[in-house]
């Protein structure tokens, strides 16, 4: 089955069923069809092929899952950008994936001002909302979407394509710096999508409160999941305002909530849920990073009812590998379960052998949910992509009964909220001020966000540069969610013999 | 100092480095305009407790009170009366 035959097949089941709900609007599984139809003709008028990449930059929006699955309609490959970004990033992925067609928000748009020229394979700009026109040398098909579905044929579109071709590229923040594009298969997200749906037990009837981004795998997968059920989304990404958010999950009735770490802390720490009855809610699921035992506690404290399932995953593996059963949680707690549905999940040491219980070695996964490598860079692939399956990077060990534990990264990814940044990116940047003659980016920790970004730099000598100074070189730079936190100087850097900064050190001065 | 230009400042400070100050209108969303994300409410929310001697109940960490410098300076003359 392929990705967007979810939609296709419930449009037919449950026609008049709301699929989605947001602040413009509802809609229901056949108007939701009829768009994604109206926008997919318009892209195989303008000339897009199967496999051709279309770039989103829009918020989780109704118009956002109608380029999703316009995008795969059409035969293309749907290329999600986060949104909070700046021209320079745009333009890096844009270019690497050499995407044909981007579909953006006024609010976004205007990102591509300063790029435009440098945009070569781009050929077709559809704009969400009313925005002066983009100037550009060589031509460009510039088209609003609004007059597309005024327009437009809601005919579905005959498009012949195999569940081993591509349907999705993630960008996600690689060790190198550079963004890496996990590339999916509609046969990965299928996989995955089936193998949530079989856990989590979703149906028609229900309804997740979503407010992850669906530019990242997790809110990815809670879209798929519930398409594939004929479920409803209520879509609303203004989580700073967390009582915003219950109140709406409670008018909607929402039977299912979806976070990371930091989210359960705010909503525990910062918010009114006590206030709540939530008999609607049936389900909760964290992954995203580690939670402490602590907090989990205190959610089962205050909605007792609610099954909580505890899980992990990776971009890599289309979203999910494992999960803990929530009839589990409290004589596991701490673990990330067990393999999900059609995974399997081995602890391997450095030989490549089955590590005993208790003994730690790295996760090795394999199933059809394992992305297909990363776009135009086979050497990263080779890295991760083995015989034996995909090299996690992750630490961990099994218990007697098999549940697993993570010990600790490989990688030193940071991860802060529902990011996941690399260190080596803001490293980079800081390069590139003047004054800055290394430095190293860390995460510590922090009780709300799980990580927060510290640079430890050390300046020119008689350099007058504040950390201020820094930080405004970072926001002109990076988005907001990587600039550091804490900016420190320092004379020079602990560093190994042959001259390898020694982060480890830096992050032990953290550690209680 | 009167409230907003308090409340201006700390979210130019914090917020908004090596953003044009002047690209925030009073009447502003601060989220709408990418500005403010869900640390940056926490953050704002101490800084105004502690500059305004005040108690910010959790029942009032809604966008009506906090999304624009116009609608905190409403909200802190309130709370102050």
């Amino acid at each position: 089955m392929l990705v967007h035959q979810f939609l296709e097949t419930n449009a037919e089941a449950y026609s008049y069923r709301e699929a989605l709900v947001h602040l413009e609007g509802r809609i229901n599984y056949l108007d939701l069809e009829r768009s994604a139809n109206r926008l997919a003709n318009f892209l195989i008028d303008c000339g897009l092929r199967p496999g051709d990449r279309v770039g989103i930059l829009l918020d989780s929006s109704i118009n956002y899952v109608i380029s999703y699955f316009a995008a795969l309609k059409a035969g293309g490959v749907a290329v999600a950008l986060n949104t909070a970004t700046t021209s320079r990033i745009v333009k890096s992925i844009l270019s690497d994936c050499s995407a044909s067609v981007l579909i953006v928000h006024r609010q976004y748009a205007h990102f591509l001002k300063d790029i435009i020229d440098e945009l070569d394979s781009l050929e077709t700009v559809v704009i969400d909302g009313h925005y002066e026109r983009l100037e550009r040398k060589k031509s460009l098909r510039a088209e609003n979407f609004f007059d597309i579905q005024l327009n437009g044929s809601s005919e579905r579109p005959s498009v012949n394509l195999a569940p081993d071709d591509l349907a999705s590229i993630i960008y996600t923040s690689g060790t190198t710096g550079n963004p890496k594009g996990v590339m999916l298969s509609h046969r990965n997200l299928q996989a995955n999508t089936d193998s949530i749906v079989e856990y989590l037990n979703l149906s028609y009837e229900d309804r997740v409160m979503a407010i992850l981004p669906f530019f990242y795998s997790y809110g990815n997968s809670l879209l798929l999941t519930h398409i594939r059920v004929g479920g409803s989304l209520v879509i609303d990404s203004r989580f700073a305002y967390p009582n915003v958010i219950l109140e709406l999950m409670s008018r909607e009735r929402a039977t299912g909530f979806s976070g990371v770490p930091s989210t359960f802390a705010i909503l525990m720490h910062k918010s009114r849920i006590h206030d709540y009855r939530w008999d609607h809610l049936r389900y909760i699921t964290q992954a995203g990073g580690p939670m402490s035992p602590a907090l989990t506690l205190k959610i089962m404290e205050a909605i007792p009812h609610v099954k909580i399932f505890v899980m992990y995953g990776q971009t890599e593996a289309s979203a999910r590998l494992s999960y803990l059963e929530p009839e589990k949680l409290l004589e596991k707690i701490g673990s990330i379960g067990k393999a999900i549905p059609g995974v399997t999940l081995t602890v391997r040491d450095d030989k490549g052998s089955i590590c005993p219980p208790g003994a730690t070695g790295e996760i090795v996964a394999r199933g059809d949910n394992i992305m297909r490598g990363y776009w135009n860079q086979p050497e990263e692939t080779k890295k991760v992509l083995k015989e034996d399956g995909l090299h996690t990077g992750d630490l961990a060990k099994t218990d007697n009964d098999g549940y697993l534990y993570i010990v600790s990264r490989k990688s030193d990814m940071i991860k802060s909220g529902a990011h996941r940044i690399s260190p080596k990116e803001i490293e980079e940047i800081l390069a590139e001020h003047g004054d800055v003659v290394e430095s190293a980016v860390i995460g510590i920790p922090d009780s709300i966000l799980g990580e927060t970004i510290k640079a430890v730099i050390v300046l020119k000598q008689g350099s007058k540069t504040s950390p201020r100074d820094i930080l405004k070189h970072c926001r002109l730079n990076l988005p907001a969610f990587k600039i550091p936190k804490i900016v420190e100087f320092r004379e020079n850097l602990p560093k190994t013999s042959s001259g390898k900064i020694k982060k480890h050190v830096l992050v032990e001065e953290h550690k209680e | 100092m009167d409230i907003k230009t308090d409340v201006r400042n700390f979210i130019v400070d914090n917020f908004m480095m090596g953003m044009e100050p002047g690209t925030l209108a009073d009447k502003d969303s601060l989220l709408n305009k990418g500005i403010i994300d869900s640390t940056g409410v926490l953050e704002l929310v101490g800084f105004l407790e502690e500059t305004f001697k005040i108690q910010i109940e959790d029942q009032e960490l809604v966008p009506e009170n906090l999304d624009s410098v116009d609608k905190i300076a409403a909200y802190i003359n309130k709370k102050q009366s």
